[in-house]
């Protein structure tokens, strides 16, 4: 390097370079790609939630796949085969349950130009048997005129957002049709798509990268089909349990406490909440409603104690207090589903943050927690 | 499996040949035909081109590796730079410590030609002998005999040493011995 050089370079850097642009630094390109990746899941998430909930039912399918594919069969045919067998059980099932369901469902409708006539009766006479009980605790009662007006406000603001209503359920029927098409073909085309994947990949990046996606892939998968049975085992357990205690519609009411399971916290009160509402508006009296709350605490200790324990496990490690912050903040955004995705999504995100911790300890030659300074080395072997 | 054959329609060949391939490598050595199908659903078939890095040492490992085609270099960084320590071809496993523990890579492997590799995560091995007692007691049982050959390999007399016969985790850790641990404690 000759002394020149240096004004040569400042020379270089004077009027012509000031003027050029620096490319910014990796972490806000990083920030701005994830930014703009948000913009976009939150512009199109209608397509994201369809998509999503069709990777969902795949991961429930895929374990019969790969059942398949262990004895060297096809996986385009084991996916068709399969699916064909799904649909021909469900119009089996249908043939079978559908006029109870249909039976149940239209008793239900004929009944709903008496509803608030009957939800009004039966307040009435829960609040006649409470005064009558705890002559104290009637006294704080409304009046009935004043509940009769309030309820009709409710029920107004209610149906009120008509348009919006009819938007939900066309994005129902929407996702009906395309969830179970989409997760056909990813269940058929996903080892394509992985291998498309990691032939973009550096090569030497394939075993790390890759083993994110396993990591997160076993824990979701293990999560979504526990959901599934979880919610299963649930739904039949509260079908039968109302069923033995005499409230209507106990395969619906079972069906939604079913469904309504795969949401955290929120699920089994919304699920006891509309079945105790049902045996309350049946019953007009509290005992028959305090039966239910007893079923829905007993079915709740249970999943919590041992049904979760054999079906989802521990596959999920997440704080509680992360588990709700997420349900909450996720639900806020998506609403219903984004409460079922929260839990998959803030994994993926832990799982990844994992990743890029445990590369940079590496890298800078810490040991991890599993490191070889924890575990004892013979100073022989023979 | 015994007793039924599927129509030869619904076989996969590409499967068929991986699942045949399984049977000879030495890792899965006494596990049923149905147990290796369930460890074949759990790869991920990978071609590297010839010279291309597949795993670099000091990065963390998270995956055995099975030649299923070409062949696949074993090198480590010294003083004089890059060398050799060994080539493996199908058939031949790496990378399997880290079916153990986390530690980084002791060496680089490279494909010396274009190469069909077979990669089992440590995330779907466990995932596999959670529930397959019998699957995790084979697969370690077999580890746990090339391990102890390592060692025996590595406290033999140097004169044995011929590094196109040494196994390349053995290789690897061979460069790592210090003076008092090469003299045998």
């Amino acid at each position: 390097m000759t002394p020149d050089e240096p004004t040569e370079n400042l020379e270089g850097a004077g009027p012509s370079d000031r003027g050029r642009l620096m490319p910014p630094p990796p972490s806000i390109i990083w920030a701005l790609g994830i930014a703009v990746t948000g913009m976009i899941i939150y512009i199109a998430r209608g397509l994201v939630l369809i998509l999503l909930l069709s990777m969902g039912l795949a991961y429930v399918i895929n374990p019969i796949v790969k059942r398949a594919e262990s004895v060297a069969i096809k996986r385009g045919l084991a996916v068709t085969g399969l699916y064909l067998g799904i649909v021909l059980s469900l119009l089996v099932t249908a043939y079978f349950v559908a006029p109870l369901l249909r039976a149940e469902i239209s008793t239900l409708s004929g009944g709903y130009p008496a509803f608030t006539q009957r939800l009004d009766e039966t307040i009435d006479a829960v609040q006649e048997e409470i005064a009558i009980k705890y002559p104290s605790v009637g006294q704080l009662f409304p009046a009935r005129e004043a509940r009769y007006e309030r309820l009709n406000d409710f029920i107004k603001e209610q149906t009120a957002d008509l348009p919006s209503l009819v938007g939900h359920l066309a994005t129902i029927a929407i996702a009906a049709a395309f969830v179970p098409l989409f997760s056909f073909f990813i269940l058929r085309d996903s080892p394509k798509i992985i291998a498309f994947t990691m032939d973009r990949l550096p090569p030497a990046e394939i075993e790390t990268s890759v083993a994110v996606w396993c990591e997160i892939d076993r824990v979701i998968g293990r999560y979504i089909r526990g959901l599934a049975l979880d919610g299963l085992v649930i739904g039949v357990a509260a079908s039968l349990g109302l069923w033995m205690l005499g409230v209507n519609y106990p395969l619906l009411l079972g069906a939604f406490s079913g469904l309504a399971n795969v949401v955290p916290y929120l699920g089994p009160i919304l699920g006891g909440g509309v079945a105790m509402l049902t045996a309350l508006m049946q019953f007009k009296a509290l005992t028959p409603l305090s039966n239910v709350l007893i079923l829905y605490v007993v079915i709740k200790l249970l999943d919590d104690t041992v049904i979760q324990a054999q079906t989802i496990g521990k596959s999920v490690h997440l704080h509680p207090m992360l588990l709700l912050a997420s349900v909450t903040t996720v639900g806020h955004a998506l609403g219903l589903i984004g409460m079922i995705l929260a839990v998959p999504a803030v994994t993926v995100i832990q799982e990844i943050i994992k990743l890029f911790l445990e590369r940079r300890r590496v890298r800078a030659g810490v040991s991890g927690p599993y490191s070889g300074k924890s575990v004892y080395i013979q100073p022989y072997v023979c | 499996m015994s007793g039924f054959h599927w129509p030869s329609w619904t076989i996969d060949p590409e499967q068929l040949r991986r699942l045949q391939f399984l049977e000879k490598v030495p890792l899965f050595a006494g596990l049923s035909r149905r147990q290796l199908g369930k460890l074949l659903v759990k790869l991920f078939e990978k071609e590297y081109g010839a010279g291309e890095t597949i795993f670099l040492e000091g990065e963390p490992g998270k995956a055995l590796f099975i030649v299923l085609d070409g062949t696949v270099s074993i090198c480590r960084a010294g003083p004089g730079g890059e060398h050799r320590l060994a080539t493996l071809d199908p058939g031949a496993y790496f990378g399997e410590l880290a079916l153990i523990d986390d530690h980084p890579r002791l060496a680089t492997a490279r494909a010396e030609e274009d190469a069909a590799l077979l990669i089992l995560y440590k995330s779907h091995f466990d995932g596999l002998i959670e529930g397959n007692s019998t699957i995790a007691i084979r697969v370690m049982g077999n580890l746990l005999k090339t391990l102890a050959g390592y060692v025996r390999m590595a406290q033999a007399p140097s004169a044995n040493h011929n590094p196109a016969t040494i196994p390349a985790s053995i290789a690897a850790l061979e460069q790592n011995r210090t003076p008092a641990e090469g003299t045998g404690r």
